[in-house]
């Protein structure tokens, strides 16, 4: 199954803690905060796409798949070319001007290989953050909801009750 | 190589959040997350947290005691032994002592030490003849410790973090923990909100990214919050909001106080603060009718000259809806470092012994002299901002720094670097040459909190270990090494016969009786540690005031409280409100913070908000420098024009040269200076 990491962008607060955690453990953040004027913000990674752009295009296999669905990449076989940083939307792969290839989010694959969780996950103070299966995510979010739909029964106050919130 | 993971307690807020640090073969490599253990922070930390080793290893680490050769100020020193420097300065404080007597020396500890280090720290003054002690506490939460312990005879974090998800309304006052308390906020405050539905009622001049999620959000003029408080108290009074039974009960002076509120009536609150009447009313009402609540304050409530004024007010609406002693509350201020609250308890007060008891206090004075083996000075010291004017007027000549830095601190800097200047004497123990090592004769390389064993105190009052988890550099050392060293040369052994913290947590638990149960052993087993007053080692006390209050009578004093203005107001000539902020990456004057590339990079520069209506007013354009400008000193920085923040006012973060602009007027309770505003005008520096 595939796992990814969500934001709950309402329990963000911009701490930013996300990048420091990627930082220190890639050496350069792979996530970013973003901070608009009314104050929300949303952390943003690599999408890890279901079908995704960056593996299409790269020309020699150095993207790939992980076991989780992370995209992940291949130091070795990456030649720099920047195909995967025009093709991704959201400009997620970037040139690491150092060794001229190219770096991204792998969710953290040496954490995961301990069981422990993404970096950025871990830090989060809010829990704005959250790792897993989409279906999981959404259950753990919206599932006291839902399960409050199967108690009441009685369709207005289900729609108010939803409402309220 | 040898990897181990060494577990520490934070070293910047006073959460208390527990994480490892991977040590291999003595240096630090790397953090790791502690979901294992019950821990207060579940393994989540901020951006400080995470980055917490980088400043342990930056290339400007004292590494070896040093002389001053320049200038006072100038910062040049040569390197000399630690025998030389500790003879040096034991014969220096006995010529002093010798000459004008023990009141001419004075010792600063710290919040960032442990309580073993700050306890020794202030034993050794005592055993010099003096109570010229003090530490930050003075500028943070000293008129918290006033006014709720004139009220309720303890300063202290009512509840345990959990009771908050049970609190139906939430008052943050002069508090923004999204940004200096981030896991707190994330792990207690946000759950209750977003998941409980807890209401969430915020003061403050700024919109916050705390103030964010509030329902009321009051945006008083800095420092005029007292008055909003008043209106509300007149409000819950006179609209007969009490709990009547919790007041008869457990209360006394009601109808002193009812009287003295009479006049403040939110439309007269309205024009002191500039927050609407209608707006006070309903915050008051919602509060007073919730049936549960917290009431956190902060910075934005302590620092200022009427502080403890506001916090007795605050205090009073808290007993007066009868929420003390429940589940579901919560009451306190909250310290700015992981052992604010740490240092306090270990007495490193002028008028206070360890375990907080007043000094003449007779029969605790005896108790500990028994246990010392030497007389206590009876008379009083003098407090932090009273030293500089005590050095100004040459009565005071010797100073003795332990980990902080007054030179940046203090309010009214200026002033502060002439006293500094004029001098006879000045060590500064630390692990980093600060700005008020500048000004030092000796300097002595400390040990940082994660290159010994200590124990700190969070603000839930929970008694925590943490671990030596790195090497340090040099020939840097512990501070309680450091005092014991100095104590022996100063023929003071015999009382500071201690070979490794233990023995001095040990004395401690002697010492106070409320922190018997907070043994070496204990600690070490239990990682949570337990929330003091712990008399035995199966002991712990999580809720305060359940049976009744710890004054003499167990009862809440309602001592009436006038409105007074805050130490500055605007005028003509400067018609601004200057107030101050926290950045959640930064951390007090920066001493690490700076230090650390992370969160430099992410935090790098001050900057002044104005309000965006305020800027079209001035031509200022977002990004333009502007001069900001008091009757002391003037800064020039980079505008951000916003609307979070409300007009009339402009705010500055704190960690940079704020001091300059500050006064020095103080809290009369607590001798707490008006750090958080100060009246300022501003305008665009051209070209
Ligand atoms: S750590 Fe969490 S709360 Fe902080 S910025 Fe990142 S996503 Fe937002
Ligand atoms: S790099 Fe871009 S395209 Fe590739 S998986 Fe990530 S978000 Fe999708
Ligand atoms: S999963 Fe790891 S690499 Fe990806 S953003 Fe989070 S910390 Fe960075």
């Amino acid at each position: 199954m595939s796992k990814k990491i969500f934001i709950d962008f309402k329990r963000c607060i911009a701490c930013k803690a996300c990048e420091v955690a990627c930082e220190m453990e890639h050496g350069e953040a792979r996530i970013r905060v973003f901070e608009f004027p009314d104050l929300t913000s949303v952390a943003f990674n690599c999408r890890h796409c279901e079908k995704a752009p960056c593996v299409e295009v790269c020309p020699t296999n150095a993207l790939s798949k992980d076991d989780d669905g992370a995209v992940v990449l291949d130091p070795l076989k990456c030649i720099g070319c920047l195909m995967c940083g025009l093709a991704c939307p959201f400009g997620i792969p970037k040139i690491d001007e150092y060794n001229k290839i190219m770096d991204k989010c792998d969710l953290c694959a040496h954490r995961r290989a301990e069981g422990k969780l993404p970096a950025c996950v871990s830090a989060c103070p809010t829990e704005a953050l959250k790792y897993g299966d989409i279906n999981d995510v959404l259950w753990a979010r919206e599932g006291k909801i839902v399960a409050e739909f199967k108690d009441i029964g009685d369709r207005t106050n289900v729609l108010e009750a939803y409402l309220i919130r | 190589m040898a990897e181990k993971l060494v577990p520490v307690v934070c070293p910047w807020c006073s959460v208390g959040c527990r994480f490892y640090i991977v040590n291999v073969n003595g240096y630090p490599k790397k953090i790791e997350f502690d979901y294992e253990n019950d821990i207060r922070n579940h393994g989540k930390l901020c951006p400080k947290g995470v980055a917490a080793f980088q400043y342990l290893r930056h290339p400007d680490r004292l590494k070896r005691p040093l002389k001053r050769v320049g200038e006072r100020g100038e910062g040049k020193f040569v390197e000399i032994s630690w025998d030389e420097a500790i003879k040096e300065i034991a014969q220096k404080l006995s010529e002093i002592k010798e000459k004008y007597g023990p009141e001419a020396l004075a010792f600063l500890g710290s919040e960032r030490c442990s309580i073993e280090e700050n306890y020794v720290l202030q034993k050794l003054a005592r055993a010099l003849g003096t109570n010229n002690l003090d530490y930050v506490c003075r500028m943070c939460q000293s008129t918290a410790v006033a006014g709720k312990g004139m009220l309720l005879g303890h300063p202290g974090l009512t509840n345990p973090f959990e009771d908050i998800f049970k609190a139906k309304v939430i008052v943050l006052w002069g508090y923004n923990p999204a940004a200096t308390n981030p896991v707190f906020f994330g792990q207690y405050i946000e759950k209750a909100i977003l998941d409980n539905n807890a209401t969430l009622i915020v003061v403050d001049p700024r919109k916050t990214k705390t103030a964010k999620y509030a329902d009321i959000h009051l945006q008083p003029y800095p420092g005029t919050d007292l008055a909003v408080a008043l209106a509300m108290l007149n409000v819950i009074i006179t609209e007969e909001l009490y709990d009547k039974d919790f007041v008869a009960e457990r209360a006394e002076g009601l109808e002193e106080l009812s009287k003295t509120v009479e006049k403040y009536t939110p439309e007269w609150a309205e024009k002191v603060s500039g927050v609407p009447a209608e707006l006070i009313r309903k915050a008051a009402i919602t509060f007073a009718t919730a049936g549960t609540a917290a009431l956190l304050t902060n910075e934005g409530v302590n620092q200022h000259a009427n502080g403890t004024r506001t916090v007795m007010a605050l205090t009073e609406m808290m007993v007066l809806c009868g929420y003390f002693g429940k589940e579901g509350v919560m009451s306190g201020a909250i310290p700015g470092a992981h052992n604010g609250m740490g240092a306090g308890l270990m007495g490193v007060e002028p008028d206070a012994l360890p375990g907080k008891f007043p000094l003449h206090a007779e029969e605790h004075r005896r108790r500990i002299e028994e246990v010392w083996g030497f007389k206590i000075p009876e008379k009083p010291g003098i407090t932090y901002v009273e030293m500089v004017d005590a050095l100004l007027k040459g009565k005071l000549k010797a100073l003795y720094v332990m980990g902080t830095n007054p030179a940046k601190s203090l309010p009214n800097l200026k002033k502060v670097e002439e006293a500094f200047k004029n001098i006879e004497f000045l060590v500064v123990q630390d692990i980093f040459l600060t700005e008020t090592a500048r000004y030092a004769d000796m300097v002595l390389p400390a040990a940082a909190w994660f290159e010994k064993d200590a124990t700190a105190v969070s603000f839930e009052r929970r008694v925590q270990r943490s671990f030596k988890a790195a090497d340090a550099p040099g020939e840097a050392k512990p501070d309680w090494e450091i005092i014991v060293m100095l104590a022996k040369e100063l023929g003071l052994g015999e009382y500071f016969n201690y070979s490794d913290v233990d023995d001095i947590l040990r004395e401690i638990n002697r010492t106070i009786p409320f922190l018997t149960g907070a043994t070496p052993e204990r600690l070490k087993k239990n990682l949570k540690g337990c929330m003091t007053p712990c008399p035995d080692e199966s002991t712990e006390t999580p809720r305060l005031f359940v049976q009744g209050f710890l004054t003499p009578n167990g009862k809440a004093q309602l001592i009436p409280v006038e409105y007074e203005e805050p130490g500055e107001v605007p005028d003509e000539e400067y018609p601004f409100w200057l107030t101050n902020y926290r950045f959640v990456g930064q951390f007090h004057t920066g001493t690490m913070s700076h230090r650390s590339k992370s969160l430099s990079k992410r935090w790098p520069e001050e900057y002044v908000e104005i309000n965006e209506n305020d800027a079209k007013r001035l031509g200022i354009k977002d990004g333009n420098l502007v001069k900001v400008e008091t009757r002391r000193a003037a800064l020039v920085l980079k505008a951000k024009v916003t609307p979070h923040i409300r007009e009339g006012v402009v705010a500055v973060p704190w960690h940079w040269d704020f001091n300059y602009l500050t006064t020095d007027v103080l809290d009369e309770y607590a001798k707490m200076p008006e750090l958080k505003t100060a009246a300022c005008r501003i305008s665009k520096v051209e070209g």
